[in-house]
């Protein structure tokens, strides 16, 4: 460590390089920590995790016994072993006792981007409730038309404020707080949506998997989804060696008027001259697989409709976007995990290791875009695999149940993981103990589920 | 106090970043072009060598600099992207001299990861398009129409993931881009790539190469006619096109730079990471190449960017150390170096750490730096103001006024010192023992009071009197001819050069006289209205020998008229408005006798005058001299505030001179003190060399090794460095020390050498409660190469004595002590991620030792600890600042509050009881406040951020101190409207904004600057023309003379 801040004092290593390396090095670090505690009020098996996205301060927790809490991850409530141990209670709790709150299991609990004012959970009594985080009162309720899995709102949205739902039903809701009405619907699954993702680069952009495997990409702005992604279109001969690229080359053109319009990579600002706009969007749309020419006559929108191209074979379980809004990560009860580009939708065919993952519920993945790596609840154990060679790089042995959801802090690279056993674990890189005084305090926190 | 902050640079930045060479401000000029972090230097070759013809700011940290020709194009445009995402392409206007903005744009993208390398901007050599990787996975294309204007820019996807370096290859059909990458498997490949523009993609390439050596970080394109592209490893150097591959093996090393010799690429200079320069030869039989070959020519400073110039000259430039301006010689000289220094640039950067010193003890502060890195580590000495070295003084009472004069016209030297007092004139000179003596010159009248003395053509000098013009012969020191002034009037003032002479008597006469061969003529003869103060025929222009314009002021109406010559016509007249009388007037200088100096440009060919200004030097009359020092003509204003004029970068600047009170001054450059001046004041005449002629005076002390700590004692008048010094010998080990220096000789006076692997990282000088000596204290920690993180250190504690340093006691510890601090007479640490306060107690034995009392843990890493008080600043690693508080009573120490933002702070300092100043990963300032009267826990518990800003520079240390003697109060408010009207009125270079600059911006957000003052740009307010000074003056509601003065007094802050 002396030596990289040396370097940087010198100019040596670039200062963002020097705190990605030293991410990385932390994050290879990780394990159970052994001086910060999250005491979990819930009564039942935590479905949801997520801290705030604006202080990286406030972690929500939604579990199956209907409750839903907040615990300040920053500034421990009390400290116990000689002041070692930092307890983080939950800050407030709802659950049933509370008179607006929900009737059966949350499934889903995430802040409200902007500010943690919000908060919001969907239930699995059908209903999604928005909740006042300073009163601890429900603000606004949506009645879906059955089990919510999935509640998401886009953490880049300046122009909307909408909840994208995925639920039993076929059709993707969108919930609009700013009128407290279903602003659309999105249909095209044929079956429940148990997996729901904005994009990282657009703010118009919805990713949803559901239980018919399918993966498709939304445009909210417009009608019918823009892209399926196909597990059997992979990118190998993607680019022509020279000889032979005229040929090639008249296919992509003719394909790149046909879906036209829509791309995750939006101009922003007009009067940014050289933003990437176009470019990333006919070069996105080049590569989309061809369609016979009679469904080209359709509507852009309905044409996809009749894609039934499945991403995984079963139920899409869980999706999660790269930060740098390149790369996709579906999970599936197939029990394999797939890594997609997103620009061309094409299965980089990464080979993940053999996992066993839950099928009968969503789970929530995260990402450490400094290290690369993808945390994939298995089973009863945290698993990380780096994204571009499928390797598994750590295993975090801790729960006794199934791990349903994972949730990482970039800012303080920390991996929060719940589970069936009720239990919230925070995983920290290892810190040496320096002091004098406390040696042989530490050895019974370690990994005790081994 | 305010919340508000003014940032201001005292010294601009001397890190070259950049260089690049091409014909930039006319087709026949040859410019070199160089970045320094936030600047861009134009400087144009010459014989002389290179003269500078612009230095502009850039809004921006300047992240590529590429010069490039558009077709149709006689001249170069230069293209710069900042690492803000902004670039812009400026082309020279030759008429303004200025450069203007030919395109500019934002280039960031909502997708994508900043690169962990840097940025890469590259321009296809046949001008099709612009290259540029910001962000890994991606490739943005700026293609170029027909006529050379930018179009719109679009991404293509990289699928190498760590790309290490992107060039564009010369002689493709289509532009073809070559990247060098590292897989999955940390193994080094080349690929190229063809941009197909219609599609907005790449086609792969003609060629590529696989499993490079594993150092390869650096591709060289080469130019037709052989084209292909030079791999740089670390242990071999590769050639590689689509049908030939060579390699040769080299000595290990890492190639930092590299420059092209000749325009058909067969010859380069690589630079490498310890300071030598090799030349490496593409050896080839027409378009074939054959091999490659290296030769070492010598060492320079380590390199960081190499621009060959012309006919054997190179520029290199360094981040490390000083820049250089090198000579290639065809012969190696003795140590066998064909290098040749010829020319050094100061370089203070990268300064790791620095410490305000009042070594003279005169309440001016002195900064001392651990600069530059490696072999070219210096400590550097940074005061403000100019020097006077004094040679010799002579006591002498009286002094009206001194001229020196040489003993023929050939002489270079200066022989007599002519030194006037009220009734009469003494001349001092030169003996052979090189002994200032007086001495007589016959022709001289040495009974009355001189008005003014000069050498003359013809070897003769003139002597004027209030009764007399005398012509002397300088070799028989004879009187040859004398002009007398008409009966009834005095000569009032004179002033001459070599062949003409101008006074003026009572009654408004003016009389022009020119010098012969022995000779006096009175050539005209004028009448004005009033009487004449002061007068002044310097030459300027094309003629040394005489002018053609005389600058007259006058009594009563209070002007200054300048007048042709020979024939005495009016040209102009400029009220100078008042009642003050001009006193003294040197070209477009005119001082004032209440201390003021207006300054005006003086049209060559019309005589007209312009761009009135008008500053304050001092109090007192101010008399001028020109004088010159290197090469260049100043002007030294002798007054209550001795100043030095000199012009720079097109505007006139002053620098304070290091004196109290100087009288008279005139330059004296004799054999034995040569570049001299001769200084009257109270008193006494004094003989010195001037310094460097700028507002900072910089001292080098070359260590030779790299200081990275540095504290000074004041008790022991001793600086004490943490030094590294790598072994010269290829293995690269490193040795630490502790050094003890003498602080007015700067020699090693005592060296305590560290264990293996142990660094220095930090030194403080203190003494504790109970204990009347000053210490030393050293932490350190123990660097294994296995560890990630240190978990062993010591805390050394010296006392000096005998000017050695003695180990009195040392304290092991559990990680590296990154900081060092006073604390209520005990000793506070940081350590790894705790905070540990030692008692310094004595034990029975009467040694003393160092024991643990409390700690405070809860840190990532406690890096930067300030204290005031009972409190403690602590910058985090990751987690931005937090407060503790000591608690006498219970020996504990405890969190009071913390910063929640995630900054990675680079250093901490206390501005006052409750506002802490931060410096941050990604170049920022920020200040917190303590909220002691908050309602809430958590209010009190929350350092609210008061103030953001971006400043541009990696901030390493803050220290209290200033290198001026006070500094004024300031009006923000005031401030800030003035800010922001300059912002509207100055025009950044490249159409970068200022307000988007300055604005605080880290991974997670932009945040526009808060109570923060950007003093450069305020300051610039006197660099403005007139017409734009009153446009921001109606805008602020305030005289353009009353927004002078006080900007003026913020420029004396540094």
């Amino acid at each position: 460590m002396w030596k990289e801040i040396g370097d940087r004092e010198m100019g040596k290593i670039r200062p963002n390089s020097f705190s990605s390396q030293i991410k990385s090095n932390r994050i290879s670090n990780l394990q159970l920590s052994n001086n910060k505690d999250i005491v979990s009020p819930h009564r039942g098996s935590i479905n949801s995790l997520q801290v705030d996205l604006t202080e990286g301060r406030y972690l929500l927790s939604g579990a199956s016994d209907a409750s839903a809490a907040v615990y300040d991850i920053q500034r421990p409530t009390n400290y116990e072993g000689n002041g070692l141990i930092a307890k983080h209670k939950c800050l407030f709790s709802v659950d049933k006792q509370h008179g607006k709150g929900h009737k059966y299991a949350i499934s889903s609990a995430i802040w409200y981007p902007v500010d943690t004012g919000l908060f919001v959970t969907g239930s699995y009594d059908h209903y999604i409730k928005v909740w006042d985080t300073n009163s601890t009162q429900v603000v606004m309720n949506f009645k879906m038309p059955g089990k919510v899995y999935r509640t998401v709102m886009s953490p880049l949205a300046t122009s909307h404020m909408l909840i994208a739902a995925g639920t039993e039903d076929v059709q993707v809701r969108l919930c609009d707080i700013a009128s407290g009405a279903f602003a659309h619907t999105l249909s095209g699954h044929r079956d429940g949506v148990m997996a729901v993702e904005w994009s990282t680069s657009s703010e118009w952009a919805l990713i949803t998997g559901g239980c018919d495997g399918a993966i498709r990409f939304w445009d909210i702005r417009r009608a019918g989804c823009f892209l399926v992604l196909d597990q059997s279109q992979s990118q190998l001969g993607w680019r022509p060696p020279v000889l032979a690229r005229s040929a090639a080359n008249k296919v992509s053109v003719s394909k790149s008027l046909s879906a036209g319009q829509n791309s995750l990579g939006k101009p922003r600002a007009p009067q940014k001259k050289y933003a990437n706009g176009h470019g990333v969007k006919q070069s996105t749309i080049g590569r989309v697989p061809a369609k016979s020419s009679a469904r080209q006559r359709l509507h852009p929108g309905m044409l996809s409709i009749q894609d039934r191209a499945t991403a995984h074979y079963g139920a899409v379980t869980g999706l999660k976007v790269t930060d740098d809004g390149m790369y996709l990560l579906s999970a599936g009860s197939d029990s394999r995990i797939k890594l997609w580009d997103l620009e061309s939708g094409y299965n980089t065919l990464v080979n993940f290791e053999m996992v066993r993952l839950q099928t009968s519920k969503a789970i929530q993945l995260a990402i450490s875009q400094e290290t690369a790596q993808v945390f994939v609840p298995c089973m009863t154990v945290v698993k990380a695999f780096d994204i571009w060679s499928g390797k598994m790089s750590l295993a975090f042995h801790g729960h006794y149940e199934s791990v349903n959801c994972c949730w990482f802090s970039s800012q303080d690279q920390e991996l929060y993981t719940g589970g069936n056993d009720r239990q919230i674990l925070v995983w920290s890189p290892c810190e040496p103990i320096t002091d004098d005084m406390d040696a042989g305090h530490t050895k019974d926190q370690d990994n005790w589920s081994d | 106090m305010s919340v508000w902050n003014y940032v201001v640079t005292a010294h601009k930045p001397t890190n070259v970043t950049h260089s690049c060479v091409g014909n930039f401000t006319s087709p026949q000029e040859l410019n070199l072009i160089v970045a320094k972090c936030t600047r861009i230097e134009i400087s144009l070759l010459t014989q002389q060598g290179l003269q500078p013809m612009l230095d502009v700011p850039i809004y921006g940290r300047i992240a590529t600099l590429e010069l490039f020709r558009p077709h149709g194009e006689t001249q170069d445009f230069l293209f710069i992207s900042t690492e803000r995402y902004k670039l812009c392409v400026l082309q020279w206007d030759a008429e303004t001299s200025e450069l203007i903005t030919r395109a500019m744009g934002d280039v960031s993208d909502r997708i994508g990861r900043p690169t962990d390398n840097g940025q890469i901007g590259i321009i296809d050599p046949d001008c099709r398009l612009i290259g540029l990787h910001l962000y890994d996975g991606l490739f943005k294309v700026i293609p170029f129409d027909n006529r050379g204007q930018l179009k719109e820019a679009f991404n293509i996807r990289l699928e190498e993931l760590q790309v290490l370096d992107i060039k564009f290859l010369y002689g493709c059909l289509k532009p073809t881009i070559v990247v060098l990458y590292q897989d999955n498997k940390d193994a080094r490949h080349v690929k190229t790539y063809e941009v197909a523009l219609k599609e907005k993609d790449f086609v792969e390439g003609p060629w590529s190469q696989n499993n490079l050596d594993n150092g390869a970080d650096l591709l060289i394109p080469v130019p037709p006619p052989l084209c292909g592209v030079l791999i740089i490893g670390e242990e071999t150097i590769v050639y590689c096109s689509a049908n030939a591959f060579k390699a040769i093996p080299i000595k290990p090393s890492i190639t930092k730079a590299y420059g092209r010799v000749d325009a058909d690429g067969s010859r380069y200079l690589l630079g490498d990471h310890a300071g030598l320069l090799h030349l490496l030869v593409i050896t080839h039989e027409k378009e074939k190449v054959t091999g490659l070959k290296i030769e070492l020519l010598g060492e320079t400073s380590i390199a960081s960017t190499i621009s060959y110039l012309d006919n054997a000259f190179v520029f290199i430039g360094s981040s490390y150390g000083d820049s250089q301006l090198i000579k290639l010689n065809l012969q190696p000289d003795a140590k066998g170096s064909f290098v040749e220094v010829l020319d050094t640039y100061v370089n203070l950067g990268p300064i790791v750490d620095f410490c305000v010193v009042d070594l003279e003890r005169q309440g001016q502060g002195q900064v001392v730096t651990c600069s530059g890195a490696y072999k070219d580590g210096s400590l550097r000495i940074v005061r403000n103001g100019i020097g006077i070295n004094e040679q010799a003084s002579v006591e002498l009472q009286g002094i009206k006024g001194m001229w020196s004069l040489r003993s023929s016209t050939d002489d270079p030297f200066d022989t007599f010192l002519v030194v006037s007092f009220i009734s009469e004139t003494r001349i001092l000179a030169m003996n052979l023992e090189d002994v200032l003596e007086e001495t007589e010159i016959d022709g001289f009248n040495s009974q009355v009071q001189t008005l003014f003395c000069h050498d003359v053509v013809y070897n003769q000098l003139v002597q004027v009197t209030s009764s007399s013009v005398r012509l002397v012969s300088s070799i028989s020191r004879e009187l040859w001819d004398e002009w007398s002034a008409p009966s009834g009037y005095s000569i009032n003032v004179a002033t001459a050069n070599a062949t003409q002479i101008l006074l003026a008597t009572g009654g408004g006469h003016l009389v022009y006289l020119e010098f012969g061969d022995g000779k006096l003529a009175e050539v005209k003869h004028a009448q004005l209205e009033y009487e004449i103060s002061c007068l002044d025929i310097n030459p300027i222009g094309e003629n040394p020998n005489s002018s053609q314009l005389a600058a007259i002021g006058m009594w009563t109406d209070i002007s200054v008229r300048i007048f042709s010559l020979p024939h005495l016509n009016l040209i102009t007249k400029e009220q100078l408005g008042g009642e003050i009388i001009p006193r003294s007037i040197s070209y477009l200088l005119c001082a004032l006798g209440d201390g003021h100096l207006l300054n005006f440009q003086l049209n060559l060919s019309s005589g007209e005058l312009t761009d009135r200004k008008k500053v304050s030097l001092g109090t007192q009359p101010i008399t001028l001299r020109t004088f010159s020092s290197k090469n260049s003509t100043h002007v030294f204003a002798a007054s209550d505030r001795p100043t030095v004029i000199y012009s720079s970068n097109k505007k006139l600047l002053y620098s304070n001179v290091n004196l109290k009170e100087v009288s008279h001054m005139c330059p004296f450059n004799s054999a034995a003190f040569p570049d001299s001046l001769a200084i009257a004041k109270e008193g006494e005449l004094t003989i010195g060399t001037i310094d460097d002629i700028q507002k900072l005076h910089i001292r080098t002390i070359p260590l030779g090794e790299h200081a990275r700590r540095i504290c000074h004692q004041e008790q022991s008048r001793t600086f004490a460095i943490c030094s590294l010094k790598t072994q010269s010998s290829a293995d690269e080990s490193e040795m630490h020390l502790i050094r003890l220096m003498d602080d007015q000789t700067f020699d090693f006076i005592s060296t305590y050498p560290l264990d293996t692997f142990e660094y220095g990282c930090s030194i403080l000088s203190c003494s504790f409660s109970d204990d009347t000596n000053v210490y030393y204290c050293v932490g350190t920690a123990y660097v294994l190469p296995e560890e990630n993180e240190p978990t062993k250190g010591r805390i050394l504690v010296f006392v000096v004595e005998d000017g050695k340093l003695q180990l009195i006691a040392e304290k092991e510890t559990k990680g590296a002590v990154y900081s060092l601090n006073a604390f209520n007479g005990k000793l506070l640490a940081a350590i790894n991620q705790k905070i540990q306060l030692y008692k310094w107690m004595l034990r029975e034995d009467g040694t003393r030792e160092l024991q643990s009392e409390c700690g405070h843990h809860g840190h990532i890493l406690a890096l930067y600890v300030q204290t005031r008080g009972d409190f403690i600043v602590v910058g985090d690693l990751m987690k931005s600042i937090s407060l503790l508080i000591y608690k006498h009573e219970e020996g504990a120490i405890e969190e009071r509050a913390r910063d929640y933002n995630a900054n990675w702070m680079s250093a901490v300092e206390i501005l006052d009881d409750d506002i802490y100043l931060g410096a941050e990963n990604n170049f920022n300032l920020f200040t917190v406040r303590k909220n002691s009267e908050g309602t809430t826990d958590e209010e009190r518990g929350r350092l609210e951020v008061v103030g953001e800003y971006h400043l541009g520079e990696f901030v390493n240390r803050f220290r209290h101190g200033s290198l001026v003697m006070r500094s004024p109060d300031s009006d923000y408010i005031f401030l800030e409207k003035l800010q922001s009207s300059l912002r509207k009125v100055i025009k950044g270079v490249g159409g970068l904004s200022h307000e988007q600059w300055r604005s605080f911006n880290n991974e997670k957000r932009t945040a526009e600057a808060k109570n923060f003052l950007d003093g450069d740009l305020i300051e610039s307010f006197l660099d403005l023309s007139r017409g734009k000074m009153e446009e921001i003056s109606k805008a602020v509601n305030v005289s353009v003379e009353e927004l002078s003065k006080r900007v003026e007094e913020l420029t004396r802050l540094h």
